[in-house]
């Protein structure tokens, strides 16, 4: 058995306390939500926080609210709660189909989109998507509040740009435009269990039903230290008309996007073929989408 | 510090004092004595430490006693109706699902919570439901038929 180092358990019932006691310990205290990330690295020796505070109990923290242009997702809203939403599943496809391949379903009943985010592990699932569809995060702390983009807000492995003194409390996705479509791509060893050995999010736009790509938005994951844009393969797709050669020539241009690293899970070499293969899948099948076949 | 927590298992309420460092694995088995949830990996990748947790199957290793303070749990101690299995048990057992027992209670638990939300799964959506437990004597074709059996007699 892994046994976890002591530490102080602090449960707050409202966002102001939670803030105010995160401020309090200084650098000491550490948030809990699902625990599936945290517990497994204090079990392992690498974290000992002073003190985990647990959102579990503030309202308001873990539903899905619209906004003016779009959904802000609660940040401790569990993932197959997340799976659970029609909305979800119809408007932001991509998302759901990223949840539905985290962890196992038992992993899925505690992990919460807030700690994937924060926790911010190069192979994550769920940043690629958002990242595709544009979120925005925002972060709490006492008196203040701040909005950053998700592309701003990770920095790299198990880094971010969160204060020690800050909560994220939700997440800001636009509801997407008319003919868009998106995927998300995840290639794994096994359908379970599994981080991923590459991954890829989609998001495309046409200006018409027939029309040019108006904003296209490619992510790779597992490939580089974060989730990362294919910047040439992005400006290569936007203002053209979506052909099957357009799309191979992003895909190709995708794979000289990344940087990844050789591991036990995949070479460097296999990594860059597979992102040329997937970026294709993913365009066409973010193309069908628009096309409603 | 202790803290003083109120646990409801299998329907009856338990009063206990834990460290915040203990998981509810640990508890269960420790101080509860209900043995039953098994502690494999301790790190949320095997299931042998299945509970359910307010409706929703979960890896009790990584969930902390305090956290869950007041609530639900499940264990596979009390899927039974006393002397009588409860219809996933009797369809792994006679299935032959059964070879060491460790992922049992797991695959159990897992099962259970699929069968009362979809009473009729496919064979994916069963393989998908138990795919977060782990059974090292790999008897995974006896337990998806028991599964699907349990499903039948449980319609009936
Ligand atoms: C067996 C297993 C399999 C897994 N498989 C996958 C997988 O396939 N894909 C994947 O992406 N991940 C996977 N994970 C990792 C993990 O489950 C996810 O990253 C999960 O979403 C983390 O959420 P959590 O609520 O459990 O975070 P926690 O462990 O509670 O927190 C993680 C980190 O985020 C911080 N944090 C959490 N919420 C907030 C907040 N609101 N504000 C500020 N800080 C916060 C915590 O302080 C901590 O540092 C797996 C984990 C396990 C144990
Ligand atoms: S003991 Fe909890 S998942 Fe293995
Ligand atoms: S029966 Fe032995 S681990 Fe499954």
């Amino acid at each position: 058995m892994h046994l976890l180092p002591k530490f102080d358990f602090y449960e707050a019932y409202d966002m102001g306390e939670a803030c105010k006691v995160l401020a309090e310990m200084k650098s000491e205290g550490k948030i809990i939500a699902g625990g599936t990330d945290i517990m497994v690295n204090m079990k392992k020796g690498l974290l000992s926080p002073k003190c985990l505070i647990s959102l579990a109990r503030i309202p308001g923290l873990s539903g899905i609210e619209p906004t003016s242009g779009g959904i802000a997702i609660g940040s401790n809203l569990i993932v197959s709660k997340l799976l659970e939403f029609d909305l979800i599943r119809k408007k932001y496809n991509l998302l759901s189909k990223a949840a539905s391949v985290l962890g196992s379903p038992l992993i899925r009943n505690r992990a919460t989109i807030g700690g994937n985010i924060v926790t911010a592990r190069p192979a994550a699932d769920l940043p690629p998507p958002l990242m595709a569809m544009g979120a925005r995060v925002v972060l709490k702390s006492k008196g203040k509040e701040r909005e950053l983009a998700l592309d701003d807000f990770l920095v790299g492995p198990g880094q971010t740009k969160i204060k020690s003194t800050e909560i994220l409390v939700s997440i800001i996705v636009d509801e997407p435009p008319p003919f868009t479509g998106g995927d998300y791509i995840k290639l794994m060893h096994r359908n379970a269990l599994e981080i991923a050995i590459v991954a890829v999010a989609v998001q495309i736009t046409l200006d018409g039903p027939d029309g040019s790509i108006k904003n296209a938005r490619v992510i790779l994951s597992s490939v580089a230290p974060k989730a990362i844009h294919a910047v040439s393969a992005e400006k290569v797709l936007i203002g053209e008309k979506p052909t099957e050669k357009l799309f191979k020539k992003a895909a190709a241009l995708a794979s000289t996007d990344c940087t990844p690293i050789t591991d036990i899970r995949g070479g460097a070499q296999y990594r860059c073929a597979m992102v040329e293969t997937l970026t294709h899948r993913a365009l066409s099948a973010a193309l069908r989408q628009i096309k409603g076949k | 510090m202790k803290r003083i927590i109120t646990l409801n298992v299998n329907e009856k309420e338990y009063e206990v004092a834990v460290a915040p460092n203990r998981t509810l694995a640990q508890v269960l088995r420790e101080d509860l004595n209900l043995l039953g949830t098994k502690i494999g990996c301790d790190m949320g990748d095997c299931g042998a430490c299945t509970v359910i947790l307010d409706d929703r199957p979960v890896n009790s290793c990584l969930v902390l006693a305090v956290q869950a303070n007041e609530r639900k749990i499940t264990t596979i101690e009390g899927v039974a109706d006393g002397p009588h299995l409860h219809p996933v048990q009797q369809a792994f057992v006679e299935h032959g699902a059964i070879q060491c027992g460790f992922c049992s209670p797991g695959m159990i638990l897992s099962a259970k919570s699929l069968l009362e939300k979809n009473s009729k799964p496919t064979e994916y959506e069963i393989r998908e439901a138990l795919s977060g437990n782990l059974c090292r004597c790999t008897g995974y074709q006896k337990i998806v038929e028991a599964v699907k059996a349990a499903s039948q007699t449980m319609k009936k």
